[in-house]
């Protein structure tokens, strides 16, 4: 619905990527739209993309294969600047990702190592969970398994990524047609245009929300702090 | 004039090769980690690769240091072993060091805190002492570095108390920019509690300075490099010193000791060792040099004291490290979106929680059995980014909807925005005592990736700290109510850490003095007992003062190399 460019294949059949297999990619596919789900995965999300959307599972798999390409001419670790003229014309030097430096690999290649093995692990344990195949489960069922305290550890990774991969400027394979900013209603990179004084200053206006369900919750959580 | 070896290319490290190269000395610095500008030798415009990007900065250390390979550890107190190894408040490890990622707040410690010991007196178990010099001798360097790097501020808005305490002979170089819609709402709370916000002195252009842009407000500020120069900072002092033509800046290239010969009064520095790492693993080398100037950082310089085997008659090389003690405050509006995401962050600021005479300190300080507290300057309205918002919600789902910590709660949560668009914060910027307690040591065990002992930090907030936070808490709740914050809450920000100091104020370890038995380096920086050493950062600092201490740094920096080489 956002474009078939990008590293993800269509919804519902993720194809084999630079790391994961087509089932782990199948498993991150359900395992992240459960966490941030989008108009398939929950009625309550009509109209609001999620991980699926937003090209979650490419996002990992283009992080976790970029092991193999850290010391070539652009490893996809830290995406180029100064900016991707978004909002403005012209070419998108964020694009251009940016060697790494000798120490800097030695450490990337160290935590690429940790998160592979935290996934054919992590893949692994929620298909056991499911009874042979995650992606076969129901979401309830999905979502019982995820929210399990002996597999917090590799959940925890999974909404980080989800974060990263919903959220963190699309170059970096995620946030695919900005659906995740447009969802949040945030510009996200907006280099060489700035706010005018106006923009920066000005109260944008009353835009009252209501008190209620989770955002209720939270404020009464802090509120107590 | 001889060769001279500075080690950090940042505040203090630019700083003095500027002052040596143009006094005539060859110069090598050397920086641990790597360049990410251009041009900065040239003239015009300083080119960079930062971005907007939250991914790069906040979560993949593009400014580095990344603690799997230069991990420190932290322990709160002597008796335990370290409990953490990893991230212990670092500072940015490349060209330009700390002046990359800062927001550029330059605001004067006060007169108070150069002769705290002596103006406000002694305090249980705290190693108390004033500064080798007054704020009236460092005025004219703080003149001369708010010149050189370019500083908006408007002295007409400034509130008595600051100027009494920090008195300024003119005007800023340049105007105050934008003010933030989030700032000016959270100063409407200040001034309703009795607090006296203004303009944020901060090193960034609002107008073209330097041959640098000025600066277009695009909101990612504090933590990031900026995308268009406008906050060029430690790099005009090194490009003055580039264009000497004397001096040679060598990224990627670790100091791993300073060389030392002779002993007693005749023991002197001959020059440095250094190792860097290649494809093919570590190459090292060395660099002779006839003065070496530490300026790593106030962690970094210590430990490589305690690796090069310094001289140590006080037995304080290393001790009195001080972090601010930040509290922070969080105001959530319910009504309005505050888009702190727009401007540099917190554009205002307050200083009354500086002063110790503030009404009710004294008493609160009495009662909880200390002679004074004090907190330190307030930054009003600031806010965080998008993934720094996402992960906080995905702790706050854990304590709210633990069957389910996930989901469209999350998503839901990310469009309302409570904790970013509808948030305005206020950082306090606490007094932290120097405590012959609090420590940089050689870790035993754990190693960087060169195989050398890292920085072990021995901190915890002591009574003072805590006591402080207590009082200005409630006050801090009170103007984010005022401020017409629907929830509005405080906390130190250790508590959201567990322990580990925050927030990317460092200083003390080779504090200065004139008496040798008490101090670690002398009136100007050099290191007792080493005639041609001489430290230009954050250690140096004998208090932390109630202030970001940036310029407070370059200032001290400067004048220590002014001294050395009179013009």
């Amino acid at each position: 619905m956002l474009g078939a460019s990008g590293c993800t294949a269509p919804a519902g059949r993720p194809a084999a990527g630079r790391f994961f297999t087509s089932h782990e990619a199948a498993v991150v596919e359900a395992a992240t739209a459960r966490i941030a789900p989008g108009p398939a995965d929950d009625p309550a999300e009509a109209g609001h993309p999620g991980a699926r959307e937003a090209g979650v599972t490419g996002y990992v798999d283009m992080m976790l294969g970029a092991l193999g390409a850290l010391t070539g001419p652009s490893p996809m670790v830290f995406a180029g600047g100064p900016w991707s003229n978004r909002h403005t014309s012209g070419p998108d030097p964020m694009a251009r990702f940016i060697a790494l430096d000798p120490v800097t690999i030695i450490a990337w290649r160290k935590r690429l190592d940790g998160w592979r093995n935290a996934y054919r692990d992590g893949i692994a344990t929620l298909d056991r969970l499911a009874g042979g195949d995650f992606t076969a489960a129901a979401p309830g069922e999905q979502d019982k398994i995820l929210a399990r305290q002996d597999v917090s550890e590799f959940t925890s990774l999974l909404f980080e990524h989800t974060i990263e991969g919903l959220y963190a400027n699309p170059e970096y394979g995620g946030n695919r047609g900005l659906a995740g900013w447009t969802d949040i209603g945030f510009p996200g990179d907006i280099q060489p245009l700035g706010y005018t004084p106006g923009e920066v200053e000005r109260s944008d206006g009353r835009d009252p929300m209501a008190n209620a369900g989770i955002v209720a919750d939270v404020l009464k959580f802090l509120g107590a702090v | 004039m001889g060769k001279a070896v500075v080690i950090g290319s940042g505040a203090g490290g630019s700083i003095a090769a500027m002052e040596l190269a143009r006094a005539g000395w060859e110069v090598v610095v050397f920086e641990k980690g790597p360049n990410r500008f251009s041009n900065i030798d040239g003239e015009g415009p300083i080119g960079t690769t930062f971005s907007n990007d939250d991914l790069k900065m906040g979560t993949r250390n593009f400014a580095g240091p990344d603690p799997l390979v230069f991990p420190r550890t932290w322990r709160p107190n002597a008796t335990v072993p370290a409990q953490y190894t990893g991230a212990v408040n670092e500072l940015p490890q490349l060209v330009g060091g700390g002046t990359v990622h800062w927001d550029a707040k330059v605001p004067r410690f006060w007169d108070i805190d150069f002769q705290q010991l002596s103006a406000l007196g002694p305090v249980p178990r705290a190693d108390m002492a004033d500064w080798p010099f007054g704020y009236a001798d460092i005025a004219p360097f703080y003149d001369e570095v708010e010149k050189l790097i370019g500083v908006q501020g408007d002295v007409h808005a400034m509130p008595a108390v600051v100027l009494r305490h920090a008195p300024r002979t003119g005007q800023f170089p340049m105007p105050p920019g934008p003010q933030q819609r989030a700032s000016v709402a959270v100063a409407a709370g200040a001034a309703a509690v009795g607090l006296h916000a203004f303009p944020f002195p901060m090193a960034i252009n609002s107008q073209p300075y330097n041959g640098q842009r000025a600066c277009n407000d695009c909101g990612f500020c504090s933590g990031y490099g900026c995308p268009v120069m406008a906050r060029p900072a430690a790099l005009i002092p090194l490009r003055l010193a580039l264009r000497t033509g004397r001096v040679r800046l060598v990224p990627e290239t670790m100091v791993t000791k300073v060389q030392l010969t002779g002993s007693g009064a005749a023991a002197r520095a001959t020059g440095v060792s250094w190792v860097r790492m290649t494809s093919g693993g570590p190459v090292t080398g060395a660099e002779g040099a006839d003065l070496v100037v530490l300026a790593a950082s106030a962690i970094e310089t210590v430990r490589l004291a305690l690796l090069s085997s310094f001289p140590d008659a006080s037995g304080k090389l290393g001790s009195r490290l001080m972090m601010h003690s930040f509290v922070d405050g969080t105001a959530i509006f319910l009504d309005e979106r505050m888009h702190a995401y727009r401007g540099r962050s917190t554009t205002q600021c307050a200083e009354d929680a500086a002063d110790p005479d503030f009404p009710g300190a004294r008493a609160f300080a009495k009662a909880n059995g200390l002679p004074y507290i004090r907190g330190g300057i307030m930054e009003l309205g600031g806010s965080q980014d998008v993934l720094s918002e996402a992960q906080a919600y995905q702790t706050l789902l854990r304590f709210t909807r633990s069957g389910k910590p996930f989901g469209t709660d999350f998503k839901q949560l990310m469009r309302s925005s409570i904790l970013r668009d509808r948030l305005a914060g206020c950082s306090l910027v606490g007094d932290d005592l120097p405590y012959l307690g609090h420590t940089v040591t050689l870790d035993p065990t754990v190693k960087d990736v060169f195989g050398l002992p890292v920085a072990r930090i021995t901190w915890s907030a002591g009574k003072y700290e805590q006591v402080s936070a207590q009082f200005w808490i409630p006050r801090i709740k009170q103007m984010m109510a005022k401020a017409g914050a629907a929830v509005a809450f405080a906390v130190p920000e250790t508590i959201n850490s567990g322990g580990l100091p925050t927030g990317s104020h460092i200083m003390g370890g080779m504090m200065m003095g004139a008496n040798q038995a008490t101090s670690v380096t002398d009136s100007h920086g050099r290191v007792h007992g080493l005639d041609n050493v001489y430290v230009c950062d954050g250690s140096v600092f004998v208090t932390s003062g109630a202030h970001n201490p940036t310029n407070t740094i370059m200032a001290v920096a400067l004048r220590n190399m002014r001294h050395l080489l009179p013009m």
